[in-house]
């Protein structure tokens, strides 16, 4: 090989691979900010939960506190039979709370993926949502244009040995950062559920989708949805208030 | 008459040849009514194992319930059904039985379980669990806020008897359900999933922390013979019109799938002991008739037609055959009524075996099938076998044979 031609190979090659790994960084950086923006430095929320089956539907009010990626606290608000029962999430760490029993049950790694309050929602889905940052390698896989935003598609495939139960995920985001939907596959890469957010209104100033329904893909007309009424975001929340004494102490505030 | 006289005392000139024979037949019938036995009887341990540890021999669910359990789908009037099963004469016992998935929790370790409301009275007389305690007692039906628990799930949550554990899990109504119970006693079934994974509270309670409003998930009967399973489960399905009725072997397909295919490599044994013995008679009787061939060249030319030849040796045959079929009827009965009533040890085994619910000592069965079964084969192969050489008699020339 002639060195002339030797030398825009390898250059050549250098910039497909810088191309790729920036198109690596672009992704995780989109998928990073999305989820920065999705929960707020700290917010507190008001929100209905209606968990939807074919022949049943029950709708649940609650309320939440989340700081940072790892503490969040909620509690169930109405109906008054479930009123009182709240969940504590710190870290990869989750109990649950019940006022008839008063106690705080740490859940074992077994019931991660077993449903959060009877909902379409798993436990893992609370507790590790941000793993998808790093245990995921990401990839743009789409680009649309979408009511004068660009949207992109994110392909976030498990990274191996990465201790994750879904195989694959894709996100569709927007370029204001707002995740429009999440779809979930196994590790055979079949989608298990799919996760949509809609209607985007203000809340504190900041743009964000009222409705989150997450559909399961095996069975029809069973979905479970929260609808936000209230949200306020970037509040000032001491770390005590995410510790199993509060859990426990909870007064309807 | 004279010709069977003549059998015998042909028999008696080879004592030796006769008496080994005549053992080889003995032994195997021996052993295949021994090992019929025995599989018949660890089949129906397995069955009544399962049936008394989990399905019992029939339910009534809801469609679909037993293959994809939810809350919701109740038996909303279990009281009905059991009125319209008291009317079968068939039925020896029936039950009501709920469940759901619990996290159960101890003083620090928490656990997911499958919790079942029962009803302590009944299943005193269906289940094999109320004699399986290990630690404390089985529940009564009075009982509030107790529960009884799998040895291994006890272990797991640090739990013993008199200790408080709670349990939160989700109501017919999808409401959050929760409840404190003391765990008044212990079990060990030896099948380890049930012993690790299960947890019983009484039904009443169970409809009240789970919001059941008396809906139930399962009725749980057990008849008097396995057999009329079918027969009471088609009546019930009448009966019941929007509900499900399974017998257990719908429940269990497993099971029924691992004894169809523990007969078959059984019957595959049994196929070669027998055709061991079949080559035995036939060697035997080769040699008989080589050996003979003079003998029956004289009896030819002296005018006995070769047709009352064969039926001479056939006669022998026979006479041996049934010889070796009553002594080791005999003594295959007898074996097999003695380990059945002191049963056979499986030492070291045991363990093993008791994960698919069999006891520690075995109990073979008798019965007329395993009885019959193994020397009507026998009897089959030996008078099929001994009429190919014989057969061989009538195309002899009685000069060549006297020349012999």
């Amino acid at each position: 090989m002639k060195p002339v031609l030797r030398i825009i190979c390898s250059v050549a090659l250098f910039f497909t691979l810088t191309a790729i790994s920036n198109a690596e960084e672009d992704a995780a950086f989109l998928v990073k900010n999305a989820f920065d923006y999705w929960r707020g430095v700290s917010s507190y929320s008001e929100f209905s939960m209606t968990i939807h089956r074919s022949d049943f539907e029950r709708t649940m009010e609650m309320k939440g506190w989340s700081k940072g990626r790892e503490d969040a606290l909620f509690f169930v608000l109405a109906p008054v039979k479930d009123a009182g029962n709240g969940s504590l999430k710190k870290g990869r760490d989750m109990w649950n709370y019940n006022p008839k029993i008063n106690r705080a049950i740490k859940l074992p790694p077994s019931m991660m993926s077993q449903s959060w309050m009877g909902s379409d929602f798993s436990n893992d889905d609370l507790a590790k949502s941000d793993t998808i940052l790093g245990n995921y390698s990401h990839r743009v896989i789409g680009r649309q244009l979408e009511d004068g935003h660009l949207v992109y598609t994110i392909e976030s495939i498990a990274k191996e040995e990465a201790p994750v139960i879904w195989g694959k995920q894709i996100l569709r985001i927007r370029d204001d950062r707002i995740i429009l939907s999440q779809q979930f596959y196994d590790e055979d890469m079949v989608m298990v559920k799919e996760m949509i957010a809609d209607e985007l209104v203000i809340f504190s100033g900041r743009l964000f989708p009222k409705s989150w329904t997450m559909y399961r893909v095996d069975e029809e007309d069973r979905y479970t949805r929260l609808v936000y009424k209230y949200i306020e975001f970037d509040i000032d929340i001491k770390d005590r208030m995410f510790t199993l004494a509060t859990l426990k102490s909870n007064r309807q505030r | 008459m004279n010709d069977f006289i003549l059998a015998l005392r042909n028999l008696r000139r080879n004592t030796r040849r006769s008496i080994l024979s005549i053992s080889a037949i003995v032994f195997a019938t021996a052993l295949l009514i021994f090992m019929l036995s025995f599989q018949f009887g660890v089949y129906e341990d397995m069955i009544d194992s399962s049936v008394r540890h989990s399905t019992g021999h029939l339910q009534i669910t809801q469609p679909g319930y037993h293959q994809q359990p939810r809350m919701r789908n109740v038996v909303t009037n279990p009281q009905a059904i059991e009125a319209a099963a008291k009317s079968i004469a068939d039925i020896t016992a029936i039950t009501l039985r709920s469940e759901t998935f619990v996290l159960a929790s101890g003083e620090n370790r928490s656990k997911g379980l499958l919790l079942t409301g029962v009803e302590p009275e009944n299943e005193k007389i269906m289940s094999l669990v109320p004699n399986q305690m290990v630690a404390g007692r089985y529940l009564n039906p009075g009982d509030h806020g107790a529960a009884v628990m799998g040895v291994l799930a006890a272990r797991n949550l640090h739990m013993e008897v008199g200790d408080e554990c709670v349990f939160l899990g989700y109501g017919r109504d999808g409401s959050i359900a929760a409840g404190a119970v003391k765990i008044v006693g212990i079990y060990e079934s030896g099948i380890d999933e049930f012993d690790r994974s299960s947890m019983q509270i009484p039904l009443g309670e169970f409809d009240r922390v789970f919001s059941m409003m008396g809906g139930v998930h399962r009725v749980v009967m057990t008849v008097d013979n396995l057999a009329k399973t079918y027969e009471v489960v088609k009546t019930l399905t009448m009966a019941t019109e929007d509900l499900s009725a399974m017998s257990w072997d719908e429940m269990t397909p497993g099971l029924k799938q691992s004894i169809e295919l523990d007969f078959l490599s059984g019957a595959v044994m049994y196929v070669i002991l027998v055709v061991v013995v079949a080559c035995s008679i036939l060697n035997t009787f080769f040699m008989a008739i080589f050996e003979r061939k003079r003998e029956f060249g004289v009896l030819m030319s002296i005018g006995m037609k070769p047709g009352r030849l064969v039926r001479l040796m056939l006669l022998e045959s026979m006479s041996m055959t049934v010889t070796g079929l009553l002594l080791g009827m005999i003594l295959g009965i007898a074996v097999t009524l003695a380990s059945s009533h002191w049963g056979i040890g499986l030492g070291k085994l045991a363990e093993f075996t008791a994960q698919f619910g069999l006891p520690a000592r075995l109990y073979p069965k008798l019965t007329v099938l395993s009885v019959i079964l193994g020397p009507l084969l026998i009897c089959f192969v030996t008078f099929i076998t001994a009429l190919i050489p014989v057969l061989k008699i009538p195309r002899m020339q009685p000069v060549e044979a006297l020349r012999s």
